[in-house]
């Protein structure tokens, strides 16, 4: 039996080797912890859902066009608990979100912090993440 | 055939499932209870598995394992999929076009049929080999599928949450 | 390898899903064990033998349950550190541990007619409620932060 606790062991620091920027959601996979965007914008939607809230907003680029980003949310949960409420997202409000750029999906992002029009700053992350804990408020 | 669209609109706009979708706390109490239900649902039903395919309990006949433990997997497979369906009901535009849901569902079909399929043939004689270690073979072939079965709905369950294919 | 690991979604996908079945399989080992000592489960005769057969099974499905769930707990480790709801979780794994391996192992195989009745009841009672806080706490770490 002591061998088998052994070889567990072993192999489960085998597979922790290397694992930094793994999360629930395999954040490493699906967004790059490389590329930190901050979207200034106004507010198309915001989807106030469980496991995970969306936003949608509309960011004007230099040249004049709108790109159209969503970003993953924590759940109403947690959000509310650092005071945010459904009722603060208004459609077409200003609003600056930053976050982490999808690998695969150039215009969705992991959403980090939220900076509302009346300069309120807000941690919308989900568990895990680049340097876990770190970009915590 | 008539698109079930409109239906999972109506109830996805209905106060008390948006009430809950929105929800601080009823999401995750109801979504942890239907994993706990499905744990203890699961793992009685693959423990009792390990008999019919001769890798546990091998000196305990197998009645005297599965009869008592029946009330209890029918329990919690009762409580498993009403918090499923409220779950669904929550939020069934999400789920509906869900890969990992469907093959879910496909996947307890096949769970279900297997098990009506023993209990209607091979499982009728089994005064006459409950005490052997090793089981007839239609009866450990029922077993096997039913672990490889349930692995697979826990998989594809766990899967849903993944929204890659939308 | 790390490194495909770290960027394969469904390699980690995969990974927490049979994270998922290991401890169905380790909660159903438990659970057998336990529902027999309250007296709803297997008749009396068979405990001491399905305790043996249970507890090789959770010797199995345990280190599954360790090394597919460690991959989740690294990475988080600074956020869970700092959770009430790990602790708590870690607080009840540990009680849980040391009274399958102390108390419980001892009555579920002894002879149940050689204590009062109600000693296998409450070791049943205590281990379902410990175990089952466990596997609650394990997923509400998820929702809780």
């Amino acid at each position: 039996m002591k061998t088998k606790i052994i070889v567990a062991l072993l192999t489960a620091g085998v597979l922790c080797a290397g694992q930094q920027a793994l999360a629930h959601h395999a954040f490493a996979a699906e967004y790059d912890s490389e590329k930190p965007v901050t979207l200034t914008g106004t507010l198309s939607k915001m989807e106030w859902v469980n496991p995970h809230g969306w936003i949608y907003m509309d960011v004007k680029q230099p040249d004049g066009t709108v790109q159209k980003w969503t970003i993953e949310s924590s759940g109403p949960g947690p959000m509310s608990r650092r005071g945010l409420k459904k009722t603060d997202f208004v459609a077409g409000m200003p609003l600056v979100v930053k976050g982490y750029q999808g690998k695969q999906k150039p215009t969705l992002a992991n959403g980090r912090t939220l900076v509302l029009a009346d300069g309120r700053s807000f941690y919308i992350g989900s568990v895990g993440g680049p340097n876990d804990g770190a970009d915590k408020q | 055939m008539p698109s079930i669209l409109p239906a999972l609109e109506w109830l996805e706009g209905l106060a008390w499932t948006t009430a809950i979708r929105e929800s601080n706390l009823g999401y995750p109490i109801m979504e942890t209870s239907h994993v706990a239900c499905i744990v203890a649902f699961a793992g009685l039903v693959m423990v009792m598995d390990l008999r019919f395919v001769g890798l546990a309990f091998a000196h305990t006949p197998l009645t005297r394992i599965q009869r008592p433990l029946f009330r209890w997997q029918m329990a919690w497979f009762f409580l498993s999929s009403a918090t499923g369906l409220l779950l669904f009901v929550v939020d069934p535009l999400r789920y509906y076009g869900n890969i990992f849901f469907r093959v879910k569902l496909v996947l307890l079909a096949l769970a279900g049929l297997n098990a009506l399929g023993f209990h209607l043939a091979t499982f009728r004689s089994v005064a006459r080999w409950d005490e052997d270690r090793l089981v007839p073979a239609t009866a450990r072939l029922a077993g096997a599928a039913s672990l490889l079965l349930w692995s697979a709905i826990i998989v594809s369950g766990r899967l849903i949450a993944y929204n890659w294919f939308d | 390898m790390s490194q495909a690991y770290r960027e394969s979604l469904w390699l980690f996908a995969v990974t927490q899903a049979l994270h998922l079945v290991a401890v169905s399989g380790f909660v159903g080992a438990i659970l057998i064990v336990d529902l027999g000592l309250l007296g709803w489960g297997p008749a009396r005769q068979s405990r001491a033998g399905i305790a043996r057969s249970a507890q090789r099974i959770l010797l199995w499905t345990g280190p599954a349950v360790l090394v597919t769930g460690i991959p989740q707990f690294t990475t988080n480790a600074l956020r869970y550190y700092a959770s009430p709801v790990f602790a708590i979780k870690m607080g009840l794994l540990a009680a849980a541990l040391v009274f399958t391996v102390t108390l419980r192992r001892r009555v579920a195989a002894a002879d149940g007619d050689r204590m009062p009745s109600w000693v296998p009841k409450a070791v049943g009672a205590i281990s379902l409620a410990l175990w089952m806080g466990v596997t609650i706490g394990g997923r509400w770490i998820g929702f809780a932060e």
